[in-house]
């Protein structure tokens, strides 16, 4: 222990004001420490201030020579929030603090504790010790009734420390669900949107058809992209649906044993009439049947979606690549694009349920950003998943993994 | 024909400016269609067209930005533009009429009818289709 300073507090030199920090003894090397919430320590401090007002009415009107909070916010480190100094003149804190033996004896009895020119009390927050009020005077004369008082005060303290760690809480989560709801209202804004452009295309045929504006052959075609139109817009609504029921936990899937090679047909006759000349599909089938268990018509979807999706943001066009494969365990499926790819900060938001990339290259290509967290969610109800690997300007290979239906398949 | 009243429209939706422009198409009107932004720049330069449908989501340069661009430029200042979006919202349609747009409307409240009725209001009248 360095000299010149005793226990607790620094031992007052003449001359020298008491209490200047750093006010307490400090152990080397020194304890970790952080930062103290600014609310925090301006409640302690109001409270502390009546603790030394208190010392003052029961210690004969001598004011404490040297006073101070302690609240326990990191571990083991005791952190100082508020000080007293010699002239009376209060100090705001955080400064650092020793572990004091006096402090463990008062959390562990839980009560005050005199000891010479030092009493401690312990600080309680929801009922556990997260502090200590310390008061140290000359001469400190704390009968039982002082320490009860004492205790009052340490008491009040905790309580406001415990209201603060409330109301903070109270604040994430007021945050948060107003995050939610704001994402909640992008997110209808986007999906009414979607429908939009189909719905109109709609209605403006069905009124040219109405008008009879047609000309034979275009009228076949209008008819072609209402059904088409229609089919866009039942997806979209579905997709929403669908995550509407899994945001109620009330979707179950209609498992069958099924070999991959029927889905990947399933999804390549949805997806071949979206293929415009610029895009190119590559499929390799791997060899032999690959069996899992699954909800054949939820697994399409997956497929189509990560298919769609390697479409879209391929807007130069280029091959999309689809490979089928297994290992011991798990069944593989790979869709790679060569398109515009996602950037690293992007992928930990592509598969949340808001997560609709946004930026300049992607802001005019449809969809709500639905289809990849359904896929995933889907792949993870199968007990599989989904990852994504990606560089930008350079495309991105997505990989969905299932249990194989049987081991020794 | 010389005198043929010429719209641009700048939309990237495929299936949305083949439909429009089957009806300005049968309504007389000669028709060039532009899927981007810049693209829509270029035609506005080289054809000339005597009005513009402009909408808003475009890749690469959306459209306020080609019509910023477009009031910009005396050889295009002065063509008509009408911009045709799905959003509705007040703020979108304010900046489009401040920078100059003429109307706003709202694709899935507008048929292709009244887009060549308003085409007609804007340019006076055209001539016959051709047989």
């Amino acid at each position: 222990m360095e000299s010149g300073r005793d226990g607790l507090f620094a031992t007052p030199q003449p001359g020298e004001p008491f209490g200047r920090p750093p006010l307490v003894v400090l152990p080397d090397p020194a304890p970790r420490f952080g930062s103290v919430d600014d609310d925090l320590r301006e409640g302690a401090f109001g409270f502390y201030e009546q603790a030394v007002e208190l010392v003052a009415r029961v210690n004969s009107a001598q004011r404490p020579t040297c006073a101070a909070v302690f609240l326990k916010l990191f571990d083991d480190v005791l952190t100082c929030v508020a000080a007293h100094d010699e002239a009376g003149i209060a100090l705001r804190g955080p400064y650092r603090v020793a572990e004091h033996p006096d402090f463990g004896r008062a959390v562990e009895s839980g009560n005050a504790f005199v000891g010479q020119a030092v009493a401690v009390a312990p600080v309680r927050a929801h009922g556990v010790v997260v502090g200590l009020l310390a008061v140290a005077t000359h001469g400190l004369e704390f009968g039982s009734e002082q320490s009860l008082q004492l205790v009052t005060i340490a008491n009040l303290i905790g309580f406001r420390v415990a209201l603060d760690a409330t109301f903070r809480e109270f604040q994430k989560e007021a945050e948060l669900s107003r995050r939610l709801e704001r994402l909640k209202s992008e997110f209808l804004n986007i999906a009414a949107h979607e429908l939009r452009s189909p719905l109109g295309i709609v209605r403006g045929y069905v009124s040219m058809l109405r008008e009879g504006t047609l000309a034979d052959g275009d009228r076949d075609a209008a008819l072609a992209r209402i059904g088409e139109k229609s089919e866009e817009m039942a997806h979209l609504i579905s997709e929403m649906l669908e995550t509407a029921r899994l945001e109620t936990l009330s979707l179950s899937l209609s498992l069958e044993p099924v070999d991959l090679h029927a889905i990947l047909e399933d999804a390549l006759n949805t997806v071949r009439p979206l293929l415009g000349i610029a895009h190119s599909l590559a499929v390799d089938r791997g060899r032999g049947a690959i069996s899992v268990v699954a909800d054949r018509a939820r697994l399409t979807t997956v497929l189509t979606n990560l298919i769609d999706n390697a479409i879209k943001y391929s807007p130069n066009g280029g091959e999309i690549e689809i490979r089928l494969d297994r290992d011991s365990r798990v069944a593989i499926i790979v869709v790679r694009d060569h398109g515009i790819g996602i950037g690293a900060e992007q992928i930990p938001m592509l598969f949340t349920r808001f997560g609709r990339l946004v930026t300049p290259e992607t802001s005019h290509i449809r969809g709500t950003g639905l289809g990849l967290y359904l896929a995933r969610e889907t792949a993870r109800l199968h007990g599989g998943d989904i990852v994504v690997a990606s560089e930008p300007g350079a495309g991105s290979t997505f990989t969905v993994t299932l249990p194989l239906a049987s081991v020794t398949g | 024909m010389e005198d043929d009243v010429r719209v641009l429209l700048i939309e990237d939706d495929v299936d949305a400016a083949e439909m429009y422009r089957l009806r300005l198409v049968a309504d007389g009107y000669r028709v060039v269609v532009a899927h981007d932004g810049v693209e829509g720049l270029r035609l506005a330069a080289d054809e000339a067209p005597d009005f513009i449908y402009l909408d808003l989501r475009l890749p690469g340069l959306d459209g306020f930005e080609v019509l910023e661009r477009l009031r910009g430029e005396a050889a295009t200042m002065h063509i008509p533009v009408i911009i045709l979006t799905n959003y509705g919202e007040p703020e979108l349609r304010e900046r489009g009429l401040k920078l100059g747009a003429l109307e706003f409307l709202v694709k899935a409240d507008t048929t292709p009818a009244q887009l060549s009725r308003t085409v007609e209001r804007t340019t006076g009248p055209r001539a016959q289709p051709s047989a």
